[in-house]
């Protein structure tokens, strides 16, 4: 079992170290580093000839330090070697997050640092994200399973259009027309944000005053994933109560429920947990979507900000995250399976 | 009283393109410490009517009907609550054909011989022990309790799946084609089981197969049946020996021989459409001693030396 | 084959919904392309000159029957005068433009175009004049040419290329013209600022209160050029009376049509999804086959890196890519098949090596055939439907990945899509003031054509997955 686990870690590793070469060749074959690079050498620069210019009167000789002081900068951050000697540096940074300040973009409490901003935004992405999917997963279930019993062809058809559209519904566009719907028409829900304007006080109220306005992001996320993941479950459920053995446990003499419990969905949990794996992706770039629409401040919605004002220290920090927190939740997926699936235990 | 007498069951599924008469009248009975064969072709119903006896009939059953009497208690009357309690896997279990597909995948094969202890409040520990004892008496290492399904090969599972069918110590046990999957050497293994099971709990087995050789190994009694219906049924011997019926001359026919040079016969035709049987005797397409009252009328069964089959010949 | 997979569409109700919906994008586009002009992203759409003369964030005409009152929108285009009346040795070409404002009508701005004057002598002296339907007329407006500069030969030709645009509603001369006008007649006292923004309730109303309330009836605009010489031309008068809604689908913040651009949308959408739906169906299969055939050392590497490549998020690499690199849409799409093959990869080699290990590959080989030519005809013809269902799956993921992409502002400026028209509405807010129009249609097509290909999908799945053939 821990060989099998120590392959997907691998892998998953190894695409961890795909994207990063991604990123960082791509940066560097486009030049894009360097002009990075140098606006940061040319920032300096302004600070040291401030600094100098109060010390050294005669211009010549101002000139040459400066010039001096500049060749110093170009070798320490390697802009006189080409752009591939420089790609170890620039992975260690990115993985680090080591990268810079941001042009325009602040964090919460006002730093500038990249690191800072991506960083105090990821709680909140995550918060969204997770209430979405847990309740997703519960509704998903129940609903699923509930048809899988009553199953017939009237409903299984309306089944298949309703999750044939939930699957054509872009995230976002679902959340605009909430939006227009909810906030606008029937002011029920806010329209984005994280809180009121003034915040209330106590924690309490700040708390419900939250969960307020995280209701329609979470309600265009669960709207947007619950077709297709009540048409799997329900798909899955009918192929297992169809194998053989679900028959030989009602010939053993176990009530239905047993049989329900460990014969059904039970033995249909790892393909459905398959599905939820296949639809990560999904939703990870629904969540960014749908954060930039309701103005949620988390990662998504600092993605959208960072493209408008072009701050690429930001985007590039996003990126590597996306990707990390992609492979970390599809790893911790792939060990429930394996918890599940006894199957693919030795391989 | 037998441990089992069936009378006139009928079970009829609902099919595309009509009703199909799978089980179409069968009557037999069956002693305890004895075991019957039945014995037909594949499509023959043979399945079905265990799947009768132990009341699993699918989703698209169309008719049932008949008696079936467990020591006298008609089982067919009870309803399935109370069938479900007392009567299935308690005292009558069935090993299903197809060990490969009868286990659940994700679970131990030990927690599943022993689910059913558990359902009936036996304690855990309690529970393993007796599961233990069974997997030791069908020649299985204790090792296999904590196994999964995929771990086994196929002739382990069989034998598993032997255990788990008597693990509540049930009266009659159906066996449907156990051994059709297994090579030769496996098959030997598993009959020389079935037949010290038989004589060591006094078990009544009613053994499902298609090849009426295999069932001349266990079985005290053999039932032929032919589209949905016995066509002979009487002692072992009498019915291997001097089989009254065309159709069970004809089996006996296809078995290779080992010590004679006759070749094996074949069968002409195939097995007819269980939606819309032949009129008059369902055998009459491929009966080589045809003639006009059998394609009118059916046949009931006829004693013919120590059994009965239906045949207008044994008229005369 | 082809005749199965016809079959089977037409036999289920999605599948006949699918393909309904699918002539119908097809026709559409078919349409487009042939009456569009090919660099209508460039030329038209992002061309503010172009929508000048559009009212701005009007809600499409048909409100009207839904009950909200809308003005209409009256455009005149004249290249000959009504009248031509000579005034000493000058003349006087009128144009008149007459128009009637329903009950609730008021005009929201007013503007006038000249295009191709050409003169001999002194430039022409255009002016213009409005007659309301309670008698009063008041002269709006009056302008003179450039003339000629100096050294420059006669005939003198001005506004070839571009024409002259004067937008009536914010000119400090008619703001003044009409601040008399109301001292005047109404005695009201209202100055060239207040007037400003305002100045066509004043023109089209009668003061009442504190404003003004519409006045319904007949008017005419007439516009009077005095010319010098009978050789002088005005090639072309465009008179806007502009409405509060336009179209058939409404206008944006910069006035374009947004029936036009949705419209142009149908075959870009429809090619980015074929074309990428069809790289990436030809590679991946490709690849799965020759992965799931040759084995070994060609088969592990192949299923390596699919394994990476699989696992790799599909939006955040496509935005850093296309942020780096650039917008532009072919680059889209080759982003989106070089990370979509594996999926089909992965699928295409596991059906290989199921029907690789069965009965038919082996009786094929066992009679002769080459390798290559068991590959591809024996296999090809059991996996093809599975192969065209993930193809017509394929396709709206494409589109509603470019349509991601467009939505966050990575969006093709050259090529309009519906997703850069949902971003310019998100992103200048009407969302949040309601105007529906922009934002709902874009989407609802986006989400039609992708369910369209689910349709056909989900009319595919008998062929496809024959355990629900025959079940109910």
């Amino acid at each position: 079992m821990l060989l099998t686990l120590a392959t997907r870690a691998a892998t998953l590793l190894g695409v961890l170290v795909v994207v990063l070469l991604l990123v960082v060749v791509t940066l560097g074959a486009t030049g894009f580093s360097d002009n990075i690079l140098q606006a940061v050498v040319r920032e300096e620069m302004k600070g040291i000839r401030e600094s100098l210019a109060r010390t050294i009167r005669d211009p010549a000789q101002l000139e040459t330090a400066l010039e001096a002081r500049r060749q110093e900068l170009v070798s320490f951050y390697g802009l006189d070697s080409p752009w591939y000697t420089r790609l170890p540096g620039t992975a260690r940074r990115v993985v680090t997050l080591d990268l810079g300040e941001a042009r325009t973009l602040r964090s919460f409490k006002g730093s500038a640092r990249v690191a800072d901003i991506v960083r105090e935004r990821l709680p909140l992405t995550l918060a969204l994200v997770t209430t979405a999917t847990v309740i997703t997963s519960v509704l998903g279930l129940l609903i699923g399973v509930s048809l899988a019993t009553r199953a017939t062809s009237r409903v299984d058809r309306l089944l298949s259009y309703l999750s044939a559209i939930s699957n054509a519904l872009p995230s976002w566009w679902l959340g605009i027309l909430l939006i227009l719907l909810l906030a606008f028409r029937f002011q029920v829900f806010p329209s984005g944000g994280l809180y009121s304007l003034p915040p209330p006080e106590g924690r309490w109220d700040r708390f419900l005053d939250l969960a307020w306005h995280a209701s329609l992001p979470v309600l265009t996320l669960v709207l947007v994933s619950l077709g297709g993941w009540v048409y799997t479950v329900r798909t899955m459920v009918l192929n297992t109560a169809q194998e053989f053995f679900v028959t030989v446990a009602r010939a053993k003499g176990l009530p239905e429920s047993a049989v329900q419990r460990r014969y059904i969905l039970r033995v249909a949990a790892p393909p459905i947990l398959t599905n939820l794996i296949l639809g990560l992706a999904g939703s990870l770039g629904g969540a960014i979507l749908t954060e930039t629409i309701f103005n949620w401040p988390g990662m998504g919605r600092l993605y959208y900000d960072a493209i408008l004002a072009a701050d690429e220290g930001v985007i590039i920090a996003l990126t590597f995250l996306f990707a990390l927190i992609y492979v970390a939740a599809r790893f911790l997926l792939e060990v429930l399976y394996i918890a599940l699936d006894p199957r693919v235990r030795y391989s | 009283m037998p441990l089992l007498e069936v009378e006139g069951l009928k079970l009829h599924y609902r099919g595309a393109s009509g009703d199909v008469r799978a089980v179409d009248g069968v009557s037999f009975s069956l002693e305890a410490g004895t075991a019957l064969g039945l014995v037909g072709e594949s499509g023959s119903g043979k399945s079905s009517v265990a799947l009768g006896l132990m009341r699993l009939w699918p989703r698209n059953v169309a008719h049932f009907s008949g008696r079936v009497l467990l020591n006298g208690v008609d089982c067919f009357k009870l309803d399935e609550g109370e069938f479900r309690r007392h009567y299935r896997w308690e005292k009558v279990a069935m090993v299903f054909q197809g060990a490969m597909e009868s286990f659940n995948p994700v679970l131990k094969v030990g927690e599943q011989i022993a689910e059913p202890l558990l359902q009936r409040k036996v304690g855990r520990k309690e529970a393993r022990k007796q599961s233990l004892e069974l997997l030791d008496a069908v020649l299985l290492p204790p090792s296999t309790y904590d196994r999964y399904p995929h771990e086994l090969s196929g002739g382990m599972k069989q034998r598993a799946l032997i255990a788990m069918a008597l693990v509540l110590h049930p009266q009659l046990l159906i066996l449907d084609e156990p051994t059709s999957a297994l090579d030769v050497i496996v098959q030997a293994e598993v009959m020389n089981l079935l037949k010290r099971l038989k004589r060591e709990l006094g078990l009544g087995i009613v053994f499902i197969t298609h090849d009426i050789a295999l069932s001349s190994d266990l079985c005290d009694r053999i039932a032929v049946m032919y589209a949905g219906e016995l066509s002979e049924i009487g002692g072992a011997d009498g019915v291997l020996l001097r089989p009254g019926h065309p159709y069970t001359q004809k089996l006996l026919a296809a078995v290779p021989l080992l010590t004679e040079e006759k070749e094996p016969e074949f069968i002409p035709g195939s097995p007819p459409d269980l939606t819309s049987p032949p009129p008059g005797c369902r055998f009459h397409p491929r009966c080589p001693y045809v003639f006009d009252r059998c394609r009118v009328e059916s046949p009931p069964p006829f004693p013919a030396n120590e059994h009965r089959a239906r045949c207008w010949l044994l008229l005369r | 084959m082809p005749r199965d997979i016809w079959k089977v569409l037409l036999s289920s109700g999605s599948g006949r919904a699918g393909l309904a919906f699918l002539l119908v994008l097809v026709a559409v586009s078919f349409y487009v392309v042939g009456t569009y002009p090919r660099d209508f992203g460039l030329s038209r759409w992002n061309n503010p000159a172009y929508w000048a003369d559009n009212p701005k964030s009007a809600p499409p005409r048909w409100v009207s029957l839904l009950g909200t009152d809308t003005t209409r929108h009256r455009v005149w285009e004249r290249s000959r005068p009504d009248s031509v009346t000579p005034a000493g040795d000058r003349e006087a070409r009128l144009y008149a433009f007459s128009f009637s404002l329903g009950p609730k009508e008021v005009p929201t701005f007013l503007s006038l175009s000249l295009a191709d004057a050409v003169y001999y002598g002194d430039p022409p002296l255009l002016s213009l004049r409005l007659s309301r339907p309670d008698g009063k007329e008041i002269g709006l407006f009056s302008y003179s040419l450039p003339g000629p500069r100096p050294g420059e030969a006669s005939p003198t030709a001005r506004f070839q290329d571009t024409p002259l645009r004067i937008f009536l509603s914010r000119d400090e001369a008619l703001l003044r013209s009409t601040s008399r006008f109301l001292s005047q007649e109404f005695g009201l006292q209202l100055g060239p600022p207040e007037l400003m923004g305002k100045v066509e309730s004043a023109l089209f109303g009668t003061p009442q209160g504190e404003g003004f309330v519409p006045l319904p009836g007949d008017y005419t605009l007439a516009v009077q050029a005095v010319t010098t010489d009978s050789r002088d031309r005005i090639g072309q008068l465009k008179l806007v009376v502009g409405g509060s809604s336009y179209g058939a689908m409404g206008t944006d913040a910069v006035g374009r049509d947004i029936a036009s651009g949705l419209l142009f949308g149908f075959p870009v959408s429809l090619i980015i999804g074929l074309s990428t739906a069809l790289l990436v169906t030809a590679i991946g299969a490709f690849l799965g086959v020759l992965s799931g055939f040759s084995g070994g050392r060609v088969d592990t590497l192949i299923q390596r890196s699919c394994d990476i490549l699989v696992n790799i998020p599909l939006l955040p690499i496509l935005i850093f890519l296309i942020f780096v690199l650039g917008q532009k849409l072919w680059l889209v799409l080759v982003i989106l098949v070089a990370f979509g093959w594996p999926g089909l990869t992965i699928i295409t080699r596991s059906m290989v090596l199921q029907l690789r290990s069965g009965q038919l590959v082996e009786a094929t080989q066992s009679l002769g055939a080459s390798r290559w030519r068991i590959m591809f005809r024996h296999l090809f013809f059991q996996v093809a439907p599975f192969i065209l269902a993930q193809l017509i799956f394929i396709t709206p993921s494409a589109i509603l990945a470019e349509a991601g992409l467009s939505f966050l502002g990575l969006g093709d400026p050259s090529i309009p899509t519906w997703g850069q028209i949902l971003e310019q509405g998100f992103r200048t807010g009407a969302v949040y003031v309601g105007y529906w129009w922009w934002v709902l249609p874009p989407g609802i097509l986006i989400v039609l054509t992708a369910m369209t290909f689910m349709l056909l999908v989900l009319g595919l799945e008998p062929l496809v997955n024959p355990r629900l053939r025959s079940r109910f």
